[in-house]
């Protein structure tokens, strides 16, 4: 190994100042995530319901050629607002989600935190937010892909294959819906998985708490309603908060008699909890008081 | 001055870390020199706009050190005390990404990288994975990072700590280079005294958060004190008593030499008087050369 194989020499282009510094570390994270084989595993499963329920919209509008497959399922295949909100709420989806956190979030700043890269991101003209948008950035991608995207794919697919707009027209607020339960679902999951990454600099111990999190909030929720018997405990569960939020956004029954903004407050508290845990735990330095 | 500041007070709760610094430096290769506690990082620190100081002021390169932090970060490069990688990921693209953070467009941070780390000396290992780096390839990654976005000013924290002495040459040879032919100004923080003593011709040494000593080395060496070496027949006792009364530090070697810091006012031929008046035989005197040890030792007050 010589030194200056190739001398030094000053550059003579010019620094600038971007719109979006974090982008960067957007596109790079997103590279590192498809480089872990368990990420790019769930991630191809994750996309199997998308394909199912795409076909079942297709099967919907070509009934007639499909009637022997069908055999009674007619009203499984009414493509409506509950068709989306069956699909986005699904217990197996959010389950593929929490899944990609576990492979592609837990290391996002627990491995910063372990190998010492903050003080290198901060000895950079970006702030903190920037960090923090760069890296929710990379959960908003693969989130998005799997409820944003599908979601208007259906829309759109409804409306080619039965070739008239009388969807659109019949629910006209569901794009909108599709849009505000994505991103509604993106964020939480994204501040979660934040949260649960920052406090940790073993990343398999941030894993196991993201999975153990989720799971042990249905368990719990479980426990206290054989207790008490109310429905208001379902709140413990985070996967029950956003079922109950897509039930409301998608105007259909929800499955426990309690005020939707009850569920929002829950996930609110959250991203609230996470913003305020960022703040206090990512600095540029280790400052020992 | 490239780095100037004035007054500069900093606490960690209630403890004091700096304390009314004021600092101007120019051109060239600064030694930052100071045991543990000094202050050192946190002067680092505050210079990168990692903290904000409680008082004071400061200018690097012009930008303010409270108001304009961004544009100071874009002109200085900073390689870390610490091992500082990403995993996953190979020099090549690790080089470059922090080229991009620092508003370089992609493909010049792209070029810039492989210039940089061929510059450092991985230009063979540059697709390898961090992980798979050893300690002084680490070093020289951390380098390459600190200069990819060709800077103005690099502030080096423990450039040479966790090298073997081969690797340490190689580090200091690079850093050498840097700050005497390609006009980056080098600040160089450091406990390793000889690093410092060859790389730089300026020296700041703190001492419980206050400036102890500041200036050239060459300088400070010659107008503090000057020092000399003796070897003695007779009762020591009352001779060195009678020398640390005029002021000079004396301090007693294992191989029994007498090392005297004499204050530069003093006459050297007062060494011979006291020698007379206590009945001592000086059997040796040696005008010995002063080290940046001895300029540490003295500035801040231990043997």
């Amino acid at each position: 190994m010589t030194i200056r194989e190739k001398g030094y020499t000053h550059w003579d282009g010019q620094l600038r100042q971007t719109r979006f510094p974090w982008w960067p570390i957007t596109r790079t994270g997103i590279k590192l995530a498809f480089k872990i084989k368990g990420f790019r595993l769930f991630f191809v499963f994750s996309l199997i319901p998308s394909f199912v329920y795409l076909v079942g919209i297709y099967i919907s509008e070509r009934m007639e050629n499909f009637r022997f497959m069908i055999k009674g399922s007619e009203k499984i295949l009414q493509i409506n607002p509950g068709y989306f909100k069956s699909y986005l709420t699904s217990d197996f989806l959010l389950f593929m989600m929490v899944m990609l956190l576990v492979f592609g979030g837990a290391r996002l700043i627990s491995d910063d935190l372990k190998n010492n890269a903050l003080q290198l991101y901060f000895s950079r003209p970006i702030q903190k937010k920037d960090y923090f948008l760069g890296k929710a950035s990379i959960l908003f991608f693969f989130l998005l892909i799997l409820t944003l995207v599908p979601g208007l794919v259906f829309f759109l697919m409804k409306l080619i294959f039965a070739a008239s707009f009388a969807f659109f027209a019949a629910f006209p607020w569901l794009l909108l819906s599709i849009v505000i339960y994505s991103l509604l679902v993106t964020i939480f999951f994204a501040s979660y998985t934040l949260l649960l990454s920052s406090l940790s600099k073993n990343k398999r111990y941030v894993a196991v708490l993201i999975f153990a999190v989720y799971l042990f909030s249905d368990i719990i929720a479980a426990i206290l309603n054989e207790i008490f018997r109310t429905p208001y405990v379902a709140l413990f569960s985070l996967k029950v908060n956003l079922q109950q939020m897509g039930a409301f956004l998608f105007q259909q029954k929800a499955h426990y008699a309690v005020p939707w903004f009850y569920s929002f407050l829950v996930l609110a508290a959250v991203c609230a909890l996470t913003v305020w845990v960022l703040g206090k735990k990512i600095k540029g330095v280790e400052v020992i008081k | 001055m490239s780095i100037e500041v004035k007054n500069l007070s900093f606490s960690y709760g209630k403890l004091r870390a700096l304390h009314d610094v004021s600092l101007s430096l120019e051109q060239g290769a600064v030694g930052l020199l100071g045991p543990n506690g000094a202050g050192k990082s946190t002067l680092l620190r505050i210079l990168l706009g990692f903290l904000a100081p409680d008082a004071g002021e400061g200018r690097i390169l012009g930008y303010d050190i409270r108001q304009e932090q961004p544009l100071i970060r874009r002109a200085v490069g900073y390689m870390p005390e610490d091992d500082c990688f990403i995993p996953g990921m190979d020099a090549v693209s690790f080089t470059s990404y922090f080229g991009e953070l620092s508003g370089m467009p992609r493909q010049e941070a792209m070029k810039r990288a492989h210039e940089v780390l061929f510059y450092v000396g991985l230009g063979e290992s540059r697709y390898r994975l961090l992980e798979t780096y050893s300690a002084g390839m680490k070093q020289r990654l951390k380098l390459a990072q600190a200069l990819v976005h060709d800077p103005r000013i690099l502030f080096l924290d423990e450039p040479t700590s966790n090298l073997d002495p081969h690797g340490r040459t190689e580090i200091l040879e690079l850093i050498r280079d840097i700050s005497s032919k390609k006009g980056i100004q080098v600040l160089l923080c450091s406990h390793i005294l000889s690093d410092i003593e060859s790389i730089c011709a300026y020296v700041v040494i703190l001492n419980k958060g206050q400036v102890a000593a500041q200036g050239d080395i060459q300088e400070l060496k010659e107008i503090n004190y000057r020092l000399f070496e003796l070897k003695i027949k007779g009762e020591s006792e009352d001779f060195v008593k009678k020398l640390r009364d005029l002021g000079c530090r004396v301090e007693e070697t294992e191989d029994k030499i007498l090392k005297i810091y004499m204050p530069a006012d003093q006459d050297k031929m007062r060494i011979f008087e006291v020698a007379r008046q206590t009945q001592v035989q000086v059997r040796q005197f040696v005008r010995s050369q002063t080290s940046l040890e001895d300029l540490f030792a003295r500035a801040v007050g231990v043997d």
